[in-house]
């Protein structure tokens, strides 16, 4: 054998390594419901903040962790336990997306990944609404 | 029909003119360059034209940079790319900034560079000027297309810089467009404040630059294609081709610097899909570099070359479609949704297109069977570590691509939840490889080498690399074994191409201009490993609040909380919040580190100031602060601070008062001092108390305070019975210093030695406090040095390449 058939063996055996590593270790995109199925296996979730319940952090009791209620695409509620700090401005948050798992009652996140409205170019125009109820009185 | 008050439409008219001239002149110059360059021979007449319309173009692009420009100057919020990336409050050194945050100003920038390019190249391509400059000038007008913002059956081409604010289709409905005087209240949206700082007023250039290099191979290669001359353009792009990387790769490390000044994740590099994308071309470009070098003696591999040559433009489209379009959506903080999907997947299959069609057309013949070259050749360990590399690019365009692979098979993977292990896991073993391939085929001969020359050369630099591994594994305590087979691999490479640099370069700096720069990959590489594989997190939690978490990779426990005033251990260093600092838009927190002296006092080493640039309308953004010495960085900043009530009346506002049922004789904390409740006062002196004047009944309570350092304080909350008007009430007792303040709780019973007592504080008391999180990276500076001798040793290289490149032409043409 030549060594340029050895190598091109070697070279596709680690790409095929590369394709099955990058799906295993891909997380699933699943809604609440699924989540729970599969408690104890790593999810991403997508969904929005529940504004009306409590964002509960309380940094002078423990500054590594703070919970929220969160609807995922489909409506449904959970309350989220992250373990690390409040993200800034995470009451103006559009859209949350947590990876984790599922716990009983609990979504368990370890990552927290949100968009606000404005801060990437896209979304209404929030900063003229003000002006223009200047111009009506 | 309104007549607008102080609108400036004579220059948007004029930016308009310009953008059709640059498009309509950008196609004439392609036209006429194909056609000169159509035929085996140049015809310098349509090559004349060809030339004279790309000119054209330049002028006109550079005065629509120019318009742009002047109307941000201005503030001219009638445009509406000015209103949404600029404010009248906005320093002008960001004005820069504002220019390239949208697709736009961005799109008009790369653009910028392909006539910078393109007019050196008119000067230097010679007989491949038509070729070369046809794609230059086809690329130009899909820039400018870009810029159009015209309607063709209902598909937007283009979105239009000077398009005004009262005309865009978010504002049609907004009664301000029916005010003439609109101008007058009109305040501009403001520069995202990520933006607001000084990396980002040169890491986009420099990038965008490193993007404009690339199409040069890509050029070249097409016009090889094209003319059927397969090795003489290697010699013209192979200079390019390092510049580029050069180039690309100092933008892309801008921007990790940046990261880690800047943002708050504390690192260099996290794999965020943004930075991958643009790491992969220059990963192809570098693989396309190194098989020009291999093909340059002999063809052995010219087709892998063609194919890498071309891929680098094709990759560098494709990352901007990746970040641009929207696609990457919620797998990247960096991806902007603004830009023109649909037109940028026609920009990236047309030159995909054009590639492959002549790849296929006539490159073919270039895969032909050649002798197999000697196992102890450079040529043949070359060859090896460009496949290696190209694996490594693979590997991360696989699980950059995800969200691609998602909508084109319909499948439903999410990235990595943990992307820096992931992609570690993969490219750490293949760094590996790499730095050892670096450090010994330096040495290689092309053709073939005596092994045994080789194991004696490579033999002292095995050796202290063995040692230096050691002294720093037990330094810092290494344990992964990866790790530690990188850093002595790095180690490796260094000293290798060190040591060839002294004994066969004699030091010569201009003449190794390339072992300079695998010297700086192999530092960059090393530092990474010594600075991030062994960072410590020193802002260890120590509350005793325990977190009910079976599983121990979520126990986050990186935080801490600091109270104004506050001193706290962080090994080795002693750390005080001493105060806030609100400075216009930026709220400063001053982090004293301190040291005990020998003498049990507290000495302060150096102070940090971590801030958070306060942003109303598109988010606070905090910035961490970081203090270098020589062999280590202490990197701190802000996770949480409240940042509200910050304004001196807030401050002064006392919060809800907490009711407490509390003994005679006990004690309670406040936020700065120990509450000692005393006893109870039955007969108060009325005429001391101008409220009890009168009154029949009042009781007292005696409340001493003690702060922290010593202070005493007295203060007596009163109950007052009024029985004349059937009422009971107790006003506020306050203690003024502390920002404190007592009364009874009126409905209460009262006990014999039991009371109600009402205590309330200022919002400063508890107001000011921060977590914070503190990193030690030891070493970083190699990191700085490896990028800084990677990117100084690439171009000294590349001029010496273009020295060489116009000695040879002198001497032809005596």
């Amino acid at each position: 054998m030549k060594k340029a058939h050895i190598i091109g063996i070697v070279i596709i055996a680690i790409a095929i390594g590369a394709i099955i590593s990058t799906v295993s270790d891909a997380a699933t995109y699943a809604d609440f419901s699924k989540a729970e199925q599969l408690e104890g296996k790593e999810i991403q979730v997508v969904g929005v903040l529940n504004k009306e319940k409590d964002i509960i952090y309380n940094p002078k009791e423990n500054a590594n962790q703070f919970s929220f209620y969160m609807l995922d695409n489909n409506g449904m509620e959970k309350k989220v336990v992250f373990n690390g700090t409040k993200p800034q401005d995470f009451e103006r948050s559009e859209q949350v997306v947590i990876t984790g798992e599922s716990k009983g009652e609990e979504f368990h996140a370890n990552k927290i990944l949100m968009k606000c409205p404005s801060k990437y170019n896209d979304g209404q125009p929030d900063g003229l609404t003000e002006i223009t109820a200047e111009s009506n009185s | 029909m309104i007549e607008y008050v102080g609108e400036n439409i004579i220059a948007g008219q004029i930016g308009n003119f310009l953008i059709v001239l640059a498009f309509v002149s950008s196609i004439l110059s392609m036209i006429f360059y194909l056609k000169s360059s159509d035929l085996s021979l140049e015809l310098t007449s349509w090559k004349r034209l060809g030339r004279l319309f790309y000119r054209i173009h330049s002028v006109a692009l550079l005065g629509l940079i120019g318009i742009l420009f002047y109307l941000i100057y201005t503030h001219s919020f009638e445009y509406y790319y000015v209103w949404r990336h600029s404010s009248t409050d906005l320093h002008m050194r960001y004005i820069f900034s504002c220019f390239w945050e949208g697709q736009e100003g961005s799109t008009m920038l790369w653009a910028f560079w392909n006539v910078v390019l393109g007019n050196i190249l008119i000067r230097t391509a010679k007989e491949w000027e038509g070729g070369v400059l046809s794609i230059f000038a086809s690329v130009q007008a899909f820039h400018v297309a870009m810029l159009l913002g015209i309607y063709i059956l209902d598909t937007q081409i283009g979105s239009n810089p000077f398009q005004l604010l009262r005309e865009h289709s978010d504002m049609l409905s907004l009664p301000f467009v029916s005010n003439p005087n609109y101008l007058e209240f009109v305040e501009g949206n403001g520069l995202n404040p990520l933006l607001q700082n000084y990396w980002m007023v040169i890491h986009p250039p420099t990038l965008f630059f490193g993007f404009a290099t690339t199409l040069i191979p890509f050029s070249y290669a097409i016009t090889a294609l094209r003319k059927r001359e397969y090795r003489s353009w290697l010699k013209k792009a192979l200079p390019w081709t390092y510049f580029s990387i050069a180039i690309l790769g100092l933008g892309i490390l801008m921007g990790g610097a940046w990261a880690y000044e800047s943002l708050s994740f504390g690192g260099f590099w996290a794999w965020d899909p943004v930075e991958n994308s643009s790491l992969i071309p220059w990963i192809v470009l570098i693989a396309a570099g190194h098989l020009m070098i291999i093909n340059q003696g002999k063809s052995r591999s010219m087709f892998s070359t063609f194919v890498f040559s071309l891929a680098g433009f094709v990759f560098v489209i494709y990352s901007t479609y990746l970040t641009k379009s929207g696609i990457l959506g919620e797998t990247s903080v960096h991806s902007f949704a603004d830009g023109l999907p649909g037109q940028l997947l026609v920009f990236l299959f047309f030159y995909l297109a054009v590639a492959l069609f002549f790849l296929f057309k006539d490159g073919w013949r270039l895969i032909k069977k050649t002798e197999e070259e000697a196992f102890w050749s450079k040529e043949f360990w070359m060859f090896l570590a460009t496949l290696v590399l190209v694996i490594a690019g693979f590997q991360i365009i696989l699980s950059t691509s995800i969200p691609v692979i998602n909508t084109i098979f319909g499948t439903d993977m999410a990235p990595a939840a943990d992307p820096i292990s992931h992609y570690n896991s993969w490219q750490i073993p293949l760094a590996v490889v790499i730095t050892f391939l670096i450090g010994i085929s330096q040495w290689l001969k092309y053709k073939s080498t005596k092994p045994s020359e080789l194991f004696k050369n490579i033999l002292p630099p095995l050796l202290i690399s063995v040692l230096a591994s050691i002294i720093m594994a037990s330094i810092l305590g290494m344990k992964t074994l990866f790790l530690i087979a990188l850093m002595f691999t790095s180690f490796f490479a260094v000293f290798s191409n060190l040591h060839y640099l002294v004994k066969v370069f004699k030091g010569n700096v201009k003449k190794g201009g390339s072992t300079l720069a695998h010297i700086g990959f192999s530092l960059l590489i090393l530092g990474s490993v010594l600075a991030f594989g062994n960072q410590k997190i020193i802002s260890k939690n120590t509350t005793p609040v325990d977190i009910k978490f079976e599983n121990d990779k979520d126990a986050n426990k990186e935080n801490i909380m600091m109270i104004k005033g506050d001193t706290v251990l962080m090994e080795p260093y002693f750390v005080t919040y001493n105060q806030r600092r609100i400075e216009d838009k930026y709220v400063y927190f001053d982090m004293d580190y301190l040291r005990l002296n020998s003498e049990g006092q507290y000495v302060k080493l150096f102070s940090l100031n971590p801030f958070v640039q306060l942003n109303e309308q598109m988010g606070n953004v905090p910035e961490p602060s970081t203090k270098h010495y020589w062999n280590r960085d202490i990197f701190t900043h802000i996770t949480y601070a409240d940042l509200e009530n910050l304004d001196e009346a807030s401050q002064e506002a006392y919060r809800d008062a907490d009711t407490l049922n509390i003994a005679l004789g006990d004690s309670i904390f406040i936020s700065n001092s120990v509450i000692y409740i005393e006893s109870l006062e039955r007969n108060v002196d009325s005429t001391n108390h101008e409220l009890l004047a009168g009154t029949p009944i009042g009781l007292g309570l005696n409340i001493k305070a003690k702060t922290l350092d010593g202070r005493n304080y007295e203060v007596m909350p009163l109950m007052i019975v009024d029985i004349d008007n059937n009422r009971i009430y107790s006003p506020w007792a306050e203690i003024e210093e502390l920002g404190v303040r007592f009364n009874f709780a009126t409905t209460s019973n009262m006990d014999k030695n039991k009371v109600e007592l009402r205590v309330a504080e200022k919002n400063k008391n508890s107001g000011d406090f921060v977590i914070m999180q503190a990193l030690v990276f030891p070493y970083i500076n190699i990191v700085w040095i490896g990028c800084i001798l990677m990117v100084l040793g690439t171009l000294i290289a590349v001029f010496n390449r273009f020295q060489i490149l116009n000695s040879r032409k002198k001497l032809q043409s005596r």
